[in-house]
């Protein structure tokens, strides 16, 4: 087994939260005495991460990926458990760890707002340490990768958010780390430059073999750029494994996609084939159990003859896959 | 290290540029409270017969003068910005960086003094011509002045961050750095002179922090103490340095640890 770039052991973090009823009462009680309640944001998770993974973290709101994300940068410090990236334990923030390694945070700047990005480039160039040379050829290579020319010149407050991202992009790889913790790094933007941003990480981790953790809410992201996902719900761990058999594992059901001729929708009854769950203008959707929906198929076309337009056989959409992962109580599956 | 300073003063002053106006009505608000509290001893005095204890209206000139030089020397608004950046998460991107974020600070308010150095200088020089200023200064003064207002800066700016590192516990530091402010107000030499506090306050003054950023240091500037009385209080200064040294590395360690990343 190769050395794993990210090891996390039975991590935990725990939060103590104050809480208070509504109303004037509840609020003058909590002068004098506090509710807290301790809320178990990350419960003992344990995955590995090997060099060169692009793994996709996913979770609902509030599920414990940020807080995994700022305890493997070293921004928390666990109230439980291990971790060790790179080698290093990362809450104890060392140079030698900071330098080798970047957190990118979809809604937050990390750049100065009233100079141009070119500045403070410069900036983390001298913080980082970075040989004149190398820093160069980085950001040459930034700048191509993530079309920065007409950008890196003009304050960072006048950039839309769309290319102020990309400027972020470019400060938190300024250093060339070997480990990039992304966290929602499209939020807010466009599909095109969600596009972009997509095609960047995927260019970017087959240039420099860096080992990626992304989260994201926008599935399209995840399924172009992981072969792998980690998902997580409240804190613990559900499934870790190709992203291929996440939907096989959690959505044992495939989807048929019927679209009969003009007239035939009418007369035409599918509900003995699978369940039916859409049917609009000819077009008929049923979900079938995973290993009799060639049968069916075959049933389909055998049986519908010339009443048939056109037939497709699909996994379910990867939104639906995870909105069944997180609504499901499943246990901890590991492929 | 040299390197990194000056990238970071240079992007510095690129930002403060932008807020050139800002920067200068800020210093103004600085030298207007000292102004105040000068005219107010001016009436004082000259109600008096032209004196209060040893000073006339040309010795109180002196030191609230040297009291705004210094405050300006001195003074650092960290507490106020840190805890924003606590609050805002605006701490997080600095703490992963492989540079302390004290750095950050101490380059903000070197070129926030810079930026404000010429202006103050010339309202000093027409509060000067206007009460008829008289420095008692003589070179040994200046000498002593030199380390005095670098042990008062050093005293400030490591008393402000460990206020400001209760943010940590508190996301809110106001209260704590307002109730600071506040014994800075009465007891670092603003109101009064510390040799005119009465009794009581002056022993208070002297075994607090407060007096020793702003008073010793402006007193030593005007001459208003005679050299012996200078080092005892300059040994005062340097103990308040290395216990706020001490306090801001233990409340650091153990505030990074209590950190709860909010927001970002």
């Amino acid at each position: 087994m190769t050395e794993a770039v990210v090891d996390v052991r039975e991590l935990r973090k725990t939060f103590r939260v104050t809480e208070r009823e509504e109303g004037l009462a509840a609020t003058l009680r909590s002068f004098v005495k506090r509710h807290r309640k301790d809320v178990n944001a990350v419960a003992g998770i344990t995955f590995r991460i090997e060099p060169g993974e692009v793994v996709g973290f996913l979770g609902p709101n509030g599920a414990g990926k940020t807080t995994t994300l700022k305890m493997l940068s070293g921004l928390l410090h666990p109230s439980a458990g291990e971790a060790r990236v790179l080698e290093f334990v990362p809450w104890r923030r060392e140079s030698a760890y900071l330098k080798k390694m970047t957190l990118l945070m979809g809604n937050r700047s990390q750049l100065v707002w009233d100079i141009p990005a070119a500045d403070s480039f410069r900036v983390l160039q001298e913080i980082y340490r970075v040989p004149d040379e190398q820093f160069r050829a980085t950001l040459a290579e930034l700048t191509d990768l993530l079309e920065l020319q007409d950008l890196v010149h003009k304050p960072v407050r006048n950039l839309s958010l769309g290319e102020r991202m990309k400027v972020e992009f470019a400060a938190g790889l300024i250093h060339s780390p070997s480990v990039a913790f992304l966290d929602e790094p499209t939020i807010g933007l466009d599909v095109s430059m969600q596009v972009r941003i997509r095609r960047f990480v995927a260019e970017y981790n087959r240039r420099t073999g860096a080992t990626i953790l992304l989260t994201s809410h926008y599935m399209d992201d995840v399924v172009a750029l992981c072969k792998r996902v980690i998902v997580i719900h409240r804190g613990r761990l559900l499934y870790d494994g190709p992203l291929a058999d996440l939907a096989e594992r959690m959505a044992p059901y495939k989807v048929i996609v019927v679209t009969l001729h003009n007239g035939a929708a009418a007369t035409t009854d599918l509900a003995g084939y699978g369940n039916v769950v859409a049917a609009d203008e000819g077009r008929v959707t049923l979900r079938v159990d995973r290993h009799v929906a060639p049968e069916r198929t075959a049933r389909l076309v055998n049986d519908l003859g010339d009443r048939l337009a056109d037939i497709s056989v699909e996994d379910p959409a990867m939104e639906e896959v995870i909105d069944r992962v997180f609504t499901s109580e499943q246990t901890t599956v590991s492929a | 290290m040299i390197r990194t300073y000056r990238a970071l003063f240079v992007a510095q002053l690129q930002s403060a540029s932008q807020y050139r106006v800002q920067s200068v009505l800020w210093m103004l608000l600085e030298v207007v409270r000292p102004v105040i509290f000068l005219a107010a001893w001016v009436a004082v005095a000259n109600a008096q017969g032209g004196r209060v204890g040893t000073y006339d209206v040309r010795d109180f000139a002196a030191y609230y003068i040297s009291l705004t030089f210094v405050l300006q020397i001195v003074f650092s608004w960290n507490a106020y910005d840190f805890e924003f950046e606590v609050r805002q998460g605006r701490l997080s991107p600095k703490l992963l960086r492989p540079l302390h974020p004290i750095h950050y600070a101490i380059v903000e308010n070197v070129v926030w003094k810079l930026t404000t150095f010429i202006p103050l200088l010339i309202c000093l020089v027409i509060v000067a011509l206007t009460f008829d200023v008289r420095f008692r200064t003589t070179p040994a003064h200046l000498l002593l002045f030199v380390p005095s207002v670098a042990l008062g800066a050093a005293l400030s700016f490591l008393s402000g961050w460990v206020v400001a590192t209760t943010a940590f516990w508190t996301t809110r530091v106001h209260a704590v750095s307002t109730l600071w402010d506040r014994g800075v107000f009465i007891f670092a030499g603003m109101i009064a002179p510390l040799a005119l506090l009465p009794g009581f306050l002056q022993t208070l003054s002297l075994a607090l922090p407060f007096g020793y950023m702003l008073g010793v240091p402006a007193e030593i500037l005007r001459g208003g103490v005679d050299i012996q009385t200078a080092l005892v209080l300059m040994g005062g200064q340097a103990i308040w340095v290395v216990i706020f040294y001490v306090a801001y590395q233990r409340v650091w360690r153990a505030g990074v640890r209590q950190y709860s990343a909010v927001g970002a």
